[in-house]
């Protein structure tokens, strides 16, 4: 934890979140420029709560959270969704719209938050899409695509257009897309080396027990909240 | 007494909940027409995905909305449009034709039908498109990506399906007077020359019915919008679209037959 107060920070979460009258989480991260925290979160649905948390969609119930040194519940509601174009997100759900080609869908948020030329925008999608393992920026129907075709085109979509926190809900499909492993933790260094901070929630022990995956932090999504803990290695 | 006082909410809960719920509609409507309104001028609004979005729907409205529009207003030209001119040159009262199709015709029919028409062929795909993103938590993805559901799928549905009421309305009255004319011209009962009969209905059409027309297409065609994308935007835990098709399908015909009875009745 010492290195992150060197760093710049992303993501500074000190709230409380109650999901039940009886159960109240309490969050408690610091995600500094290029760290990156491995989160285990057996629960589907607390791991949305978590990552809606963080990107600001829910309301803490009590404490703050910040991004880029942004309080979520103080700056207006257009200034908020300007700052969740520099989140690139995996939903667990897919997130995708379904009456909206692969390709539109994967550039919608690029296209949405910058004015980056379309053409340029589609060059570097497709460059992120071979990095993937797909032959291009994928250009079928959501519910049509393969799963893992769908896995792959998430994470192009979260990567492109560099921005500075990825939250990855389950990106391996809980492992059912396994040699999609090496590509994203290539895709997480290089984005950690501009700067990038990075939260994965995995509900995989699995996933989050690898050695090979270089987490400065691993933390376990529980009832009560966040829990820094150790694998059992 | 005791049973008295739990029957008494429990009873006023049971008669109040409906009203509650068809007066938040209305007012869900009101405040979403006047954001439409006040997002529609903002230019920050109009960003690329919203455009494309509003491109799309505006083509699949319109274009898909094309033939159904011109089989109707077909219909409504030989079974209307001739009938009128046949009976009324039956009567003597050739003069009066312009008028009477301008208040049957323009002012109340067309844009009734074309908002129906509208509701069924396109309302119903907002509806299950927008239901569907509901249930299937794509909103809270938008919204995580920094979307705003209502920039990207409601403005853009609402300005082109009044973009398209209008549009179909025109082409709708244009092809029922052709058709009136062609099928009364074979019947050998009109007297004028297309342009001629074409002149006699816009000399019938006074200042208001130039405001009431567009204005009716383009309200009726902004109220399907509207009420279609809240039906689906609000679907509940266990709604379908065995539930949510009636339910949108009624608050449309509501929104299109109120709208232009009180537009009527106001200008």
């Amino acid at each position: 934890m010492s290195a992150t107060t060197e760093r710049a920070t992303v993501l500074l979460m000190e709230a409380a979140h109650a999901e039940t009258e009886e159960e109240t989480g309490v969050f408690d991260l610091r995600l500094g420029a290029g760290e990156f925290a491995l989160v285990l979160a057996p629960d589907p649905a607390r791991a949305a709560l978590f990552a809606d948390l963080a990107g600001g969609t829910v309301a803490a119930a009590s404490g703050r959270v910040l991004f880029l040194g942004q309080d979520w519940a103080r700056v207006p509601h257009d200034v908020a969704d300007a700052l969740r174009g520099r989140i690139g997100r995996v939903f667990h759900e897919g997130g995708w719209v379904p009456h909206l080609s692969m390709a539109t869908n994967v550039l919608l948020p690029l296209l949405h938050h910058t004015r980056a030329p379309e053409g340029e925008a589609r060059d570097r999608a497709a460059d992120l899409a071979r990095a993937f393992g797909l032959p291009g920026l994928p250009l079928g129907w959501p519910h049509a695509s393969p799963s893992g075709d769908r896995a792959r085109a998430a994470c192009v979509r979260a990567f492109l257009g560099e921005p500075s926190l990825l939250i990855l809900e389950s990106p391996l499909m809980e492992g059912r897309v396994p040699d999609l492993m090496a590509r994203l933790r290539d895709a997480i260094a290089a984005a950690r080396s501009r700067g990038a901070a990075c939260l994965w929630l995995t509900a995989s022990a699995l996933v989050w027990d690898d050695p090979g995956l270089p987490a400065t932090e691993r933390l376990r999504l529980t009832d009560f909240g966040l829990r820094a803990e150790r694998p059992a290695r | 007494m005791n049973s008295h006082a739990a029957i008494a909410p429990s009873l006023l809960a049971r008669i109040g909940a409906p009203v509650r719920r068809r007066a938040a509609f209305l007012l869900l409507m009101a405040s979403l027409g006047l954001g439409v309104l006040r997002e529609a001028a903002l230019g920050d609004a109009w960003r690329r995905p919203v455009r494309a979005e509003f491109r799309r729907v505006l083509r699949e409205a319109a274009g898909g909305g094309f033939s159904t529009i011109a089989v109707t207003a077909a219909l409504i030209g030989l079974g209307l449009v001739s009938q009128a001119i046949y009976w009324l040159g039956e009567a003597g009262q050739e003069g009066i034709v312009g008028t009477v199709l301008v208040t049957v015709l323009v002012r109340e029919l067309a844009p009734v039908l074309v908002g129906f028409v509208l509701l069924g062929r396109s309302g119903m795909v907002a509806i299950v498109e927008l239901g569907a993103m509901q249930a299937g938590g794509q909103l809270r993805a938008l919204q995580g990506m920094g979307l705003d559901p209502f920039r990207l799928l409601v403005l853009p549905r609402v300005a082109a399906f009044a973009v398209t009421g209008f549009t179909l309305g025109i082409i709708f009255v244009l092809i029922a007077l052709l058709t009136g004319f062609v099928a009364g011209s074979l019947l050998g009962v009109v007297q004028l020359s297309l342009f001629g009969f074409l002149d006699a209905v816009l000399r019938a059409m006074g200042a208001r019915d130039f405001l009431l027309f567009p204005g009716k297409l383009v309200m009726i065609g902004a109220l399907v919008g509207l009420t279609s994308t809240i039906t689906g935007l609000s679907a509940r835990r266990g709604d379908s679209t065995a539930t949510l098709l009636p339910r949108g399908f009624l608050r449309g015909v509501l929104a299109v037959l109120l709208c232009s009875a009180l537009l009527s009745l106001a200008v």
